[in-house]
């Protein structure tokens, strides 16, 4: 006892070093928030630089080690599918039943169990308690129509000695209404390669060729089916279909007398859990000189199919069949200047560090960076987007890893190259499933977190973290420091204008209103942010609205959003209005509130859908951080408040959702075609495909923007 | 018993110096156990999966060549952590190559697998070592040397510093190893042990083996990786690993009559075939590598004795059979099945007894020929027998003249 009331007594009690070294960041937080961001800007420049090369992880996959066995016979075969296909689409009217028969048939007739899965599209409708919820089976429509249907072909092989635990799937989009040459030649290739796999003895997974019927989209077409095969209805659904549109039952009466005694099913046709799908496509016009493939990978919020499946089939591609893999580039970013620039800087930088330690070697030629930072743009835009990039975006909904390829033959009309592409596409296509046939478990040795900077170059989730903890490591500091700064400034203010006798009391009475003074500023942040979630809600009832046409949704939106602001402000600030105006530094409070809460944010996203908040952070983190009333600025008048006043301005134009979005569509596209109504379309898209981005928008973005703007035209 | 062994004090009396000579003998022929027995052949492969195929071809290349060299399927003990041949992966069911030529299925009728799937496990593998079994387990499942036994010990798999993986799940570590080899020297469990591994850093599983008479060989030193020798790019895996690659091609040129000895076959190992320096370790082996043959280990040849007479030979041959059956019997012993094995043991006695009274009875002469017999001086003994009849001859002659 004796002990601690000396060391109570002594003037400085020992800080621990960590509290010190916080103080010392806190108290030197505009240096602190400075370097951290520009080195967070710089971090994500050098990400190309710092990808590494891939390499397949999984033992057990061994791309390649087999030869394949696809030879010209089932190429043949594949041709002779896309002949029937090419002549029914002039022959019959009614092709969309004539071209899955003839597909079904075909299936039949290499011994594959086939049936026929019909859907209802599903409209495109906001449901606000759909984010992150996984897909259900219970989704009843009652205003479906006979009349709209689409039918998915679906063939499957038994694997001759497997289990049945496992498939692999194969899918075809293919509108029978009206198909192109690309679509048959899919179908061509699809069609070589199962007619390779009923014959092989290898299988250990069976195998699933869906068909998918892509009239309303590719991506419904897929989806149903897989909601069909994953959730299976117990309800009187199906009956009920049947019962209410006689001809489509006709269709498969009429099927299964003409193919009696055949592995034709009516019922739905099930194989084990999806340990892999590929989705194939086959472009119609080819312009390049050689034929390429396209990777997609992007599913809903950002994610991405196991790293191994894009190894496998980028080794597969290039090295065995000799095709060039393409990943999604920003093409306008291509032929910047200030980027090569850039990548000159760095490759100069990287000889430097050579010639002082030759074992160090980072560094690449500045042509790469160009397309090395062009394509990690795109990944990052295509991941923050939150929407799928392809139809394989409905199988990551059941973690099931899944990718697109898109193959883009260099166009001739003559059979020989026809050949050539039903062989190599087949080829390729056999290698990936022969690799994962290998498979002993899911995908799980590579990473489900990455960037791609190139078909064959990847940074990790490691690696590109660091640029994003550098940008929003300021955010708490900031907030701190001006929370103390606030306190203090006022609390010198009172204590200098007080008489000595009065200070005790009044100096009690003032540190318990002082500490709680913040709770004002937490209620303004509270009170925008419930007003953004407010917002984000608001196109649920304007969807409800018939026949709106985008720009009048979208004005609709603007005035109801901006009518319950004013609502909100009235009804629950009212009180604070007066408070406001007595207090010196209050939006110093406000700022260091509305940090505080854009931290939690964008710490919160992160973790959901690390590009959007990455490029959240780039936008909002500079614009919290230089928020101060324009007021004080224009009084001060110094060159240095005149940067800021612009960049204020600047930043505050920028980072409000809408501009953004304008921008960015200028950028892309030009100026000359944006519309109001865009943004609404942009925005539907968004919640119809649960992107957490829409989430963001509403409900940090916007209010951050609004805290940050009411910061600007602060009256002090 | 008391009133069984009251009466006879006198027999006992006159037991004991025979039973001491007798023990004197036995314990003379163990410390020797120069007598080599017959031959056994442990072949482990402890991975699995389909990736793995390469150390199960590995594992039955040796066992058709160690068959192919005369050791018998009931003194091999095939362990296999997986069945590639059975693989829905595999291109030919029920077969396994080990070339890409495909012409030799090792995987034939006469396979015989005594540890198959989970039953690969580093206890089992210790068990089997030690011979401390469950008394269920069948003996064909057993190793059952004795001490005059040469064994082949064959491991294949992923290995690591001092480590072997088993099953993709435990492993056998370089101490595990040594105690098992020190506990089997102890139990008379083998004459000679030839430890071959093909794994990575395979030269590490020997670090603490310290028992006499083993040898051991690894693929690869300390920090280097053992590679697979070829892919079959029809199956879609590698088939063979480089070390038992060179091994099989090695042995392929030699039957059962061949001389070639140990050095021959170490020496054989070019380390740029095998991207890995193949490392063998003498320890306590006493006999020089280039005396002694492959066959020692690979085959089961058995050195002849000659033998002027049929029958003389053979007291030696009980005595080193009756040192075999008590090995054995400790080798399986519980507590359980220790009263039967003590009451054979005194059974035993007593039928010896009668025998030692009868060469007691007849003392001295008897003795003195037991002790030539004992002495294994066939030849003197019998050049005795024609100096003693000279004087027989001398005096016949004399008579007659």
């Amino acid at each position: 006892m004796a002990e601690t009331r000396e060391k109570s007594h002594k003037p400085k009690p020992r800080v621990r070093p960590i509290v010190r070294l916080g103080i010392f960041l806190v108290s030197h937080s505009f240096l602190v928030s400075v370097v951290c961001c520009t080195s967070g800007v710089l971090a994500l420049f050098l990400l190309p630089v710092l990808a590494k090369n891939t390499y397949i992880s999984e033992n057990a996959l061994m791309p390649g080690s087999a030869s394949p066995m696809l030879s010209n016979q089932h190429v043949l075969d594949g041709n002779r599918l896309v002949k029937d296909l090419t002549n029914s689409n002039l022959k019959s009217s009614e092709t969309g039943i004539e071209s899955h028969k003839i597909i079904a048939q075909y299936m039949l007739d290499l011994g594959a169990e086939v049936s026929f899965h019909k859907f209802h599209p599903q409209m495109n409708q906001f449901h606000p308690l759909h984010f992150f919820s996984s897909p259900d089976s219970g989704k009843i429509q009652e205003n479906y129509s006979c009349s709209s249907y689409g039918i998915n072909t679906v063939g499957v092989i038994r694997a001759p000695r497997g289990d049945g635990k496992e498939a692999i799937v194969l899918v075809t989009p293919y509108n029978a209404l009206k198909s192109g040459f690309g679509e048959a030649l899919s179908l061509g290739i699809a069609y070589s390669v199962f007619s390779l796999l009923t014959q092989v003895t290898w299988l250990a997974k069976d195998i699933i060729w869906l068909v998918a019927d892509s009239q309303f989209g590719e991506y419904a077409a897929v989806s149903a089916w897989l909601r069909e095969y994953q959730t299976p209805k117990f309800s009187s659904l199906s009956t009920l279909n049947s019962e209410m549109c006689p001809d489509i039952n006709n269709l498969f009466e009429i099927k299964v007398h003409s193919v009696a005694g055949s592995k034709f099913s009516n019922s739905f046709r099930r194989a084990g859990t999806m340990a892999a799908a590929l989705v194939l496509k086959v472009r119609d016009q080819g312009e390049q000189f050689e034929d390429t493939i396209s990777i997609y990978a992007e599913a809903s919020n950002g994610q991405m199919p196991n790293l191994d499946l894009i190894n496998v089939v980028n080794y597969l591609a290039v090295h065995r069949q000799g095709l060039r893999v393409n990943v999604e580039k920003l093409r306008s970013l291509l032929n910047s200047s200030w980027l090569k620039s850039l990548g000159e800087i760095f490759e100069s930088l990287a000889k430097v560090a050579k010639t002082l330690n030759p074992k160090c070697k980072f560094g690449i030629p500045a042509t790469e960076y160009v397309e090395g930072t062009a394509t990690l743009a795109s990944s990052l835009y295509y991941q923050a987007l939150g929407v799928p990039t392809g139809p394989h975006g409905a199988f990551r909904d059941y973690q099931v890893d899944a990718i697109t390829l898109e193959i883009s033959p260099k166009f001739s009309l003559d059979k020989v190259w026809r050949n050539d592409i039903l062989l190599r596409g087949g080829r390729l296509i056999e290698g990936v499933i022969r690799s994962v046939n290998n498979l002993l478990e899911k995908f799980h040795q590579s990473f489900f977190l990455y960037l791609l900077t190139s078909p064959s170059k990847f940074v990790s989730v490691g690696v590109y973290m660091i640029a994003f903890a550098l940008l929003i490591a300021p955010l708490p500091m900031v907030a701190a420091s001006l929370y103390v700064d606030a306190n203090s400034s006022s609390n010198f203010l009172k204590g200098d204008s007080s008489t000595p006798s009065a200070v005790t009391d009044a100096a009690e009475h003032g540190i318990t209103i002082r500490s709680w003074k913040w709770l004002n500023s937490a209620k303004l942040v509270f009170i925008v942010h419930l007003w953004g979630a407010i917002v984000s809600l608001l196109p649920y009832f304007i969807c409800q609205i018939p026949d709106c046409s985008p720009t009048t949704s979208f004005v609709i939106w603007v005035l109801l959003s901006i009518l319950s602001l004013l609502i909100l402000n009235s009804v629950l600030a009212s009180p604070l209005a007066c408070v406001k105006a007595s207090q010196e530094k209050e939006w110093a409070l406000v700022k260091s509130v509305t940090i505080s809460s854009v931290f939690i944010g964008l710490g919160l996203m992160s973790v959901i859908n690390f590009a959007t908040a990455e490029i959240g952070a780039l936008v909002m983190v500079p614009m919290c951080l230089l928020a101060q009333p324009l007021k004080l600025d224009v009084r001060a008048g110094t060159l240095r408040s005149c940067c800021r006043i612009i960049c204020n301005l600047v930043l505050g134009h920028i980072a409000f959702p809408p501009a953004a979005f304008f921008l960015l569509k200028g950028m892309l596209d030009g100026f000359g075609s944006a519309n109001v109504g865009d943004f609404w379309m942009w925005v539907e898209s968004l919640w119809a495909w649960n992107s957490a981005t829409y989430l963001f928008i509403g409900m940090v973005q916007l209010p951050c923007w609004v805290l940050c703007v009411s910061i600007l035209f602060h009256s002090c | 018993m008391e009133t069984f062994n009251n009466p006879k004090p006198v027999l006992h009396l006159l037991l004991l110096p025979c039973l001491l000579l007798y023990s004197s003998i036995a314990f003379s022929s163990s410390v020797e156990a120069a007598m080599h027995t017959n031959n056994w052949a442990v072949l482990v492969c402890t991975s699995r999966f389909w990736f793995n195929y390469r150390h199960m071809a590995n594992t039955l290349s040796l066992y058709r060549t160690v068959k192919r060299l005369g050791i018998p399927d009931e003194r091999i003990i095939l362990m296999l952590a997986d069945d590639m041949a059975c693989n829905t992966r595999n291109k030919y069911p029920a077969q396994v190559f080990n070339n890409e030529n495909h012409r030799l299925n090792l995987y034939g009728d006469n396979v015989e697998v005594d540890y198959r799937g989970y039953e690969v496990t580093v206890e089992n593998f210790l068990r089997v070592l030690t011979g401390r079994h469950e008394t269920a387990v069948p003996r064909s499942k057993r190793l059952l040397s004795d001490e005059g036994s040469h064994i082949l010990l064959y491991m294949t798999g992923h290995g690591g510093d001092e480590f072997l993986k088993f099953q993709d799940s435990e492993e056998l570590q370089s101490h595990d190893l040594a105690d098992a080899v020190k506990q089997m020297k102890e139990k008379h469990r083998f004459k000679e042990l030839l430890i071959m591994v093909d794994t990575c850093q395979a030269a590490t599983l020997f670090n603490q083996l310290q028992s006499p008479g083993v040898l051991a060989i690894g693929s690869s030193m300390k920090g280097e990786n053992s590679y697979s020798h070829h892919l079959d790019s029809d199956v879609g895996v590698s088939v063979v690993d480089r070390f038992t690659y060179y091994t099989l091609a090695f042995f392929e040129r030699l039957n059962i009559y061949d001389n070639a000895s140990l050095s021959s076959l170490f020496s054989s190992y070019n380390p740029s075939w095998l991207m890995s320096t193949a490392y063998y370790r003498k320890g306590v082996y006493k006999r020089s590598l280039e005396e002694v043959p492959v066959t020692t280990f690979f085959g089961s040849v058995m050195e002849t004795i000659h033998t002027d007479a049929a029958y003389k030979a053979l007291s030696r041959r009980n005595s080193g059979k009756f040192e075999a059956q008590t090995s054995l019997d400790q080798s399986v012993h519980h507590s359980e099945r220790r009263t039967p094995v003590k009451v054979n043991d005194r059974d035993e006695t007593h039928n010896i007894n009668p025998e030692g009274q009868e060469g007691a009875s007849k003392c001295p002469w008897s003795t003195f020929c037991n002790k030539f017999l004992k002495a294994e001086n066939v030849d003197s003994l019998v050049n005795y027998g024609l100096v003693a009849m000279v004087p027989f001859l001398m005096i016949s002659m004399w008579l007659v003249r």
